[in-house]
């Protein structure tokens, strides 16, 4: 009861936050350039899940928060909803991307080379402890390759396709502003696909990766294979009123296909995100991948994971629980001492 | 003519937070939920500068509503003290311009977190509910797309199902708070979870009534005038709270559903849970010029 402070309640919701924000002193311009910098997989997953592709207004939510991811993603959902949606950019294949890293588990190679990009996979993960003792940590350069990997390539699913391994998703006929938008109309099940895609493009990557672990685990009914994965740029194609098409900047993508034997074919699986985030793409992707038949209230099934796995919904309804439930709590009490009661004059009376 | 004189300058934020496309979309929602009653209409439910979870879905349905002449009252747990409750009305109010108020009389629009006020609200008076969850079917199907079938076949077999096992097996309902409810007579909804005490209060009630679940996604009214109606079994009648002779200790308010205040020596103390009336009931006791509105319940009983 001590905080519904009698008239005391906006005084300390001031002085609460004014605690928070105190801990992470001045924001300045230097500082959202310096997480910007420094962090750019942080950003990556922010701006993923936040679905709003802009790395300053990222770095800014992160320096507000000191980090809260939750807080950062909601403060970004926020900004983002109320934006005018000016136009919608030209559908993207996957042999347009300006491909930085593309890798296949599926084959030991594949037409236009395994290309690995950047990556921590085959690092020793070791903490670089000399920097705190003042030694700063220096990369080595990078040695250009002698003959560059061609910057676009074809998705590996085309090349089954054509060899009749697997059949791939229809085209939908649907364009610009049919497409359905997720941010601007409710989820219902049976989604639409552009719905399921677009919510794993911006699901929370932990909760992803808690569920689609889990199917990968066996509590799913595919085997997940890496058929590709890919980090890449996509140019952002937006037509001029007058009619010429131009490109408004690249942003970062990454996406993960990932299949599985199903009869004589193989079954696909696909996610896509705003960002580089391997994880989540290759979790997603593999949810996807066995959504196909699962029942209803287990981990695979759209419902369930689609709806668990949205991070500003999830979080928010978890931290609600911190406000009084004091009424609801009430009413509970009054039912259970009544029972309790009924029961015991019940025992009193004499037994026939 | 110029592109600039055609429109607005460049504004941070829009009038009432939600852009003007999100505005048209809670209307006509609001406008469908009114037109069936009960029933559970899916929106796209922006993100709004609060948590999901802490009223976002009550808050679409306020910013849609505000203008800067609706007076404002937010209620959290029936007090207007409350720690979001304050944060609800400073945010409505600055983001609309709208005067606030803690008085259930002077309110046109009341937001409010699990509690219906005390004194009989008006033809001219709004409610926004918050509602955490707004499927009644969850308890018995958790699955959304099949609870939807459901209420379109009025399938309510199974809740009344577990209404009675738990008579059975408690000897009473344990339902406790957002006791389910056949609106119209036709669909039934969760009332939010406000107490039992409340429920009475939609029945033929004269205001509108908007709830509002920002997290799911749904949104559902009882329009003024419509019939509310609590899922009872004929021989086993509605009850309420056993608030009805309590007295709060520090209003002397008698007969209102009251917050149980645990002490030291292992008894109990109650106060009014309508923080508002109780401040009112303290200020006449103290000689202050107040006005009362007629109460729902009168000596701890329903009135009509």
């Amino acid at each position: 009861m001590a905080y519904v402070a009698t008239r005391g309640g906006e005084r300390a919701i001031e002085q609460s936050e004014r605690l928070f924000r105190s801990d992470m002193g001045r924001i300045d311009q230097a500082r959202v350039a310096e997480l910007r910098h420094a962090l750019p997989y942080l950003v990556d997953r922010v701006m993923g899940e936040a679905s709003l592709y802009d790395e300053d207004l990222a770095a800014l939510a992160l320096a507000q928060t000191g980090g809260e991811l939750y807080e950062v993603v909601l403060l970004l959902r926020a900004w983002r909803t109320t934006q005018p949606r000016l136009s919608v950019a030209a559908p993207i294949q996957q042999k347009d991307l300006f491909t930085h890293r593309r890798i296949s588990a599926a084959f030991k190679d594949i037409p236009g080379g395994q290309v690995l990009g950047p990556t921590l996979d085959y690092s020793h993960r070791i903490l670089a402890t000399d920097v705190l003792t003042g030694t700063p940590f220096v990369p080595n350069n990078v040695v250009p390759s002698a003959r560059a990997a061609p910057a676009h390539q074809p998705s590996v699913s085309a090349w089954q396709a054509e060899n009749e391994l697997l059949d791939l998703p229809p085209v939908e006929p649907v364009q610009g502003n049919d497409i359905p938008d997720l941010t601007r109309e409710p989820l219902l099940f049976p989604s639409k696909r552009a719905h399921t895609l677009q919510s794993l493009a911006r699901a929370e990557t932990g909760g992803v990766l808690a569920l689609g672990y889990s199917a990968m685990r066996g509590y799913g009914q595919a085997h997940p294979t890496v058929n590709e994965l890919r980090l890449a740029e996509a140019e952002v194609m937006v037509k001029h009123p007058r009619g010429t098409s131009f490109s408004a900047g690249r942003v970062k993508v990454s996406q993960a296909e990932v299949v599985s034997k199903k009869g004589e074919k193989l079954e696909l699986g696909f996610a896509a995100t705003l960002g580089w985030n391997e994880v989540k793409c290759i979790a997603a992707a593999t949810l996807d991948l066995n959504t196909k038949g699962a029942a209803k209230g287990t981990a695979t099934e759209e419902e369930f994971f689609l709806y668990h796995t949205e991070g500003v919904e999830s979080s928010g309804f978890c931290i609600h629980f911190k406000l009084p439930h004091y009424v609801t709590f009430q009413s509970s009490l009054d039912a259970m001492r009544d029972a309790k009661a009924k029961k015991a004059a019940k025992c009193m009376e004499p037994a026939q | 003519m110029s592109l600039k004189s055609l429109t607005k300058p460049w504004q941070p934020m829009s009038y009432g937070f939600l852009d003007a496309s999100a505005k048209r979309e809670l209307r006509r929602k609001m406008l469908k939920s009114v037109a069936v009653p009960g029933c559970q209409m899916p929106y796209a439910s922006r993100e709004v500068p609060m948590a999901r979870g802490w009223g976002t879905g009550g808050l679409q349905v306020s910013l849609t509503l505000l203008n800067p002449q609706l007076r404002v009252k937010v209620i959290d747990q029936g007090a207007d003290d409350s720690v979001n409750a304050a944060s609800i009305r400073r945010f409505l109010a600055l983001v609309s311009g709208a005067p606030v108020t803690l008085d259930t009389l002077g309110a046109d629009l009341i937001q409010s977190r699990h509690r219906i006020p005390e004194e009989i609200m008006r033809e001219d008076q709004i409610l926004v509910l918050q509602v955490p969850n707004p499927e009644p079917l969850r308890s018995v199907q958790p699955n959304m797309s099949i609870a939807r079938q459901m209420h379109a076949d009025a399938d309510y077999g199974r809740m009344w199902l577990q209404l009675y096992e738990q008579i059975v097996r408690s000897g009473r309902v344990m339902q406790g708070a957002g006791y389910p409810s056949l609106v119209n007579g036709r669909h039934v909804m969760t009332p939010s979870p406000i107490p039992r005490w409340d429920v009475p209060k939609l029945n033929m009630a004269k205001h509108l009534t908007i709830l509002s679940a920002g997290r799911e996604k749904r949104i559902f009214a009882v329009p003024p005038y419509t019939r509310v109606k609590p899922l009872v079994f004929d021989d086993v009648p509605y009850r309420v709270e056993d608030h009805g002779g309590l007295t709060c200790s520090r209003s002397t308010a008698k007969g209102f559903f009251m917050n149980e205040i645990p002490q030291v020596d292992g008894s109990s103390t109650y106060e009014v849970s309508d923080s508002s009336y109780g401040v009112k009931t303290i200020q006449k006791r103290d000689g202050d010029a107040v006005q009362f509105g007629e109460t729902w319940y009168n000596d701890g009983e329903m009135t009509q």
